[in-house]
């Protein structure tokens, strides 16, 4: 039973040795072009009966021709010699001997080896144009498809991205690209997964980075490491590194493969520093068009201070020219005084409103917004709110609804009245003398709603969000102006609160603005007697 | 005409000082001026005066040490000048003794209210009516009685004390701070809300429209006072 178990593994081992230390493909070719040779020689056996056995020649010139095509240089070769030898063997008297009776037959011989030969070397180096034809083809195809993909990367890190998976998938190793970070630390941006970098290595792209001239020359200079880095170069210099892993087992890079790694190189470089301008022009664009509109802002702004200062200054130029009796033709009645002084005054608080509003945007943009946060009545501070409008209010009544179990919120009292006046002063701005101004509270789930409702003019549909941004203002047909900022800092301070703010347009005209505030977990209204010392 | 009081005015600005002085001047008032706060103590010591107008924006001191260093050995009525923003500000110098503020820009009418009230108050001393009358609403201190047009009105303990502490001081603002120490005492001085909720209660038991109270007024981020 052992001695069968022996020579059984023994011939296992043959075989695999014979088998893999050959390439089975070569052997199969071999196979192939002797079969070929066989084929037409046992084709040949009934036919040479019939033709003088020169004509079979061309037939073994055919297979040579087909060998060199199909099977390779080597295989053709030996189909030559073979064909030969069978054409001797079989076909040539005496038959089934390699002797010749006839010398002019050595001819023939000499004949068919020496084209055979030329054949199947030209064939075969056809062929091996045709194949680097076709892989220049394919390199020249997937160095289309890198460069167009680079094109259509967006942003940075997209090309980034694009150039190491291109060169994983065409080179079949783990790559990285690395940028210089702060100063010329190499920091990586991009990597196929499962790239990692030792120290030594970072150190050794670093260099590379440097010594650009040195490391083009010999980009495979390993780094300590398995991992070879290839400067990328730009019309401005080197911009990064690209690392990839080359396992050893691969061998020697042939110049075929160096020159593609180059081109692949060239391209991710002039890629990156588009991307790169890109990114900068975007900058650019994005940092004119902010100045842009802060001129504009500015502008709004000046002008909107100086027009009433304009008529404040005005007024008491008049006024001095009066008084001063320097000009004794210059002469103005008591009530034209008066009335020009009351309109100085009317600009004067104006002026002082929109430095309020423009100090409140400040803060609310900068965020130095702090919220006092006190339990709050609501009541108290709609009060107060009405109060504060006074003259404002005297052509529109006020009714005020808030029931009398509505909870304490937490708010910042005097931000939150600053967003009544705002809403009131509105309602009084947009609606027509004697028209009512309703303001009502009341307690909606965890929230408390205060809504400022008006019989205006309304807000147009397409409008009702945008009346809260930063200086939109309604076009009034007699031209009455506010700063355009009441509904945004009433935003601002009501969002920072947690709350909301809408516009609606009533039924039966005018507009009722809701704001909506969390009660923010304060205790119910408590009984007085429970706080008795 | 001339009254007989004396105005001290601080400000490190020159046009708001003339700006006062010219309308104090035109109400009778002797204008003394003062540009920081050392001048307004030296002013103080020198003058004999009967109300301090304090702007809280000066360049070498601080409007709410002034105060305190002015309330050491005098208790001149003081009302201090502050711009909106500065709430604490306000709330220190009352709480250190001011007694009432305006803020900037602020009406010349207003100021000189404000300034009568306090001179009212400081005039009288010890000097004080036990019965307070003020646009209907009776408040008798004796007797502990409140009615107002609506007839007598019954209120807890804690309410007759708040309201009480407001007519004392009936037109001057009082912080929560103070309110809530007079009444309740030193250790509820941060008990915002008990103050709120009383204060709230009371609205409702003598103003006719709570929502738009004429008695008590809320100062907003300061405190409450009481119309009189």
């Amino acid at each position: 039973m052992r001695e069968k178990g022996l020579p059984q593994r023994l011939r296992q081992k043959i075989l695999k040795w014979a088998l893999t230390s050959w390439p089975y493909s070569n052997l199969r070719r071999y196979l192939y072009a002797f079969l070929l040779v066989a084929l037409v020689t046992l084709l040949g056996v009934p036919i040479h009966f019939f033709i003088h056995p020169t004509n079979l020649v061309m037939l073994y010139l055919a297979i040579v021709v087909v060998a060199a095509v199909f099977l390779g240089r080597g295989p053709s070769i030996a189909v030559s010699l073979l064909g030969v030898l069978a054409f001797d063997f079989f076909f040539v008297n005496p038959r089934l001997t390699l002797s010749v009776d006839d010398t002019q037959y050595l001819l023939t011989f000499l004949g068919l080896l020496v084209v055979g030969l030329i054949i199947s070397s030209l064939a075969a180096r056809v062929k091996d144009q045709v194949e680097e034809g076709r892989r220049r083809e394919a390199q020249t195809a997937a160095l289309y498809s890198f460069s167009r993909d680079l094109a259509t990367a967006g942003s940075f890190q997209a090309v980034l991205n694009t150039i190491v998976a291109h060169f994983t998938q065409v080179f079949k190793q783990e790559a990285a690209i690395l940028l210089p970070g702060s100063g010329t630390k190499m920091e990586l941006r991009a990597a196929s997964p499962g790239m990692l970098f030792q120290p030594r290595e970072l150190e050794a792209a670093e260099r590379a980075f440097l010594n650009p001239a040195t490391a083009e020359r010999n980009p495979m200079e390993p780094g300590n490491g398995e991992i070879f880095h290839m400067p990328l170069i730009t019309t401005r210099g080197p911009m990064g590194v690209l690392s990839f892993r080359r396992h050893t087992q691969a061998g020697e890079m042939e110049p075929a493969q160096h020159s593609q790694l180059e081109a692949y190189a060239n391209l991710a470089g002039l890629a990156l520093e588009r991307a790169l301008l890109e990114e900068q022009a975007n900058q650019a664009e994005v940092h004119q068009a902010t100045e842009r509109l802060q001129t504009a802002l500015l502008n709004s702004i000046s002008h909107d201070l100086r027009t009433p200062l304009a008529t404040i200054t005005g007024v008491l130029d008049s006024m001095l020219e009066v008084e001063s009796g320097a000009n004794e033709e210059v002469f103005l009645e008591k009530p034209a005084r008066l009335e020009l002084i009351e309109s100085a005054r009317g600009e004067a608080q104006r002026l002082n409103r929109l430095v309020g509003d423009l100090l409140d945007m400040t803060r609310l943009e900068s965020g130095a917004l702090r919220l006092n946060l006190e339990e709050t009545d609501v009541q108290d501070l709609i009060g107060t709110s009405i109060g504060c409008l006074g003259d404002t209010l005297t052509d529109h009544p006020i009714q005020a609804h808030a029931p009398n179990d509505l909870p304490m919120v937490r708010l910042d009292f005097i931000l939150m009245e600053q967003v009544l006046i705002n809403l009131l002063d509105n309602a009084a701005k947009y609606s027509p003398p004697s028209m009512p101004i309703e303001v009502t509270a009341r307690l909606n789930d965890a929230q408390v709603e205060v809504a400022v409702a008006d019989r205006g003019i309304g807000i147009p549909p397409a409008d009702l969000q945008r009346v809260f941004d930063k200086f939109f203002r309604i076009q009034r047909a007699d031209g009455a102006r506010g700063t355009g900022l009441g509904l945004a800092i009433c935003k601002g301070i009501v969002e920072a609160h947690g709350g909301t703010i809408r516009a609606e347009n009533r039924a039966g005209g005018g507009v009722c603005l809701t704001l909506s505030i969390p009660v923010g977990g304060s205790q119910p209204l408590i009984e007085a007697d429970a706080y008795e010392k | 005409m001339k009254n007989d009081l004396c105005v001290i005015v601080v400000d490190d600005e020159y046009p708001i000082r003339r700006m006062l002085r010219t309308a104090l001047d035109a109400h009778g008032y002797t204008v003394v001026e003062a540009a920081s706060g050392a001048e307004a103590l030296l002013a103080a010591a020198e003058h004999h005066a009967d109300i301090l107008l304090l702007d809280l924006g000066l360049p070498d001191m601080d409007g709410v040490e002034v105060t305190r260093q002015l309330r050491q050995w005098s208790q001149t009525p003081i009302i201090v000048l502050s711009v909106r923003e500065r709430e604490e500000d306000k709330i220190s110098a009352l709480d250190a003794g001011a007694d009432d503020y305006v803020t900037k820009p602020f009406s010349i009418g207003e100021l000189l209210a404000r300034m009568r009230v306090s001179l009212r108050h400081s005039s009288r001393g010890e000097r004080e009516s036990p019965l307070f009358e003020s646009g209907g609403l009776v408040v008798d201190r004796v007797n502990h009685l409140v009615s107002t047009d609506s007839g007598e009105v019954s209120l807890t303990p804690t309410e007759y004390d708040l309201l009480s502490e407001l007519v004392h001081h009936s037109g001057k603002v009082l912080t929560h701070r103070h309110l809530l120490r007079c009444v309740w005492g030193e250790a509820y001085e941060l008990e915002t809300h008990l103050l709120r909720v009383n204060i709230s209660n009371l609205r409702k038991k003598i103003e006719a429209d709570p929502m738009q109270p004429r008695y008590i007024t809320t100062e907003p981020g300061v405190g409450y006072r009481l119309k009189g």
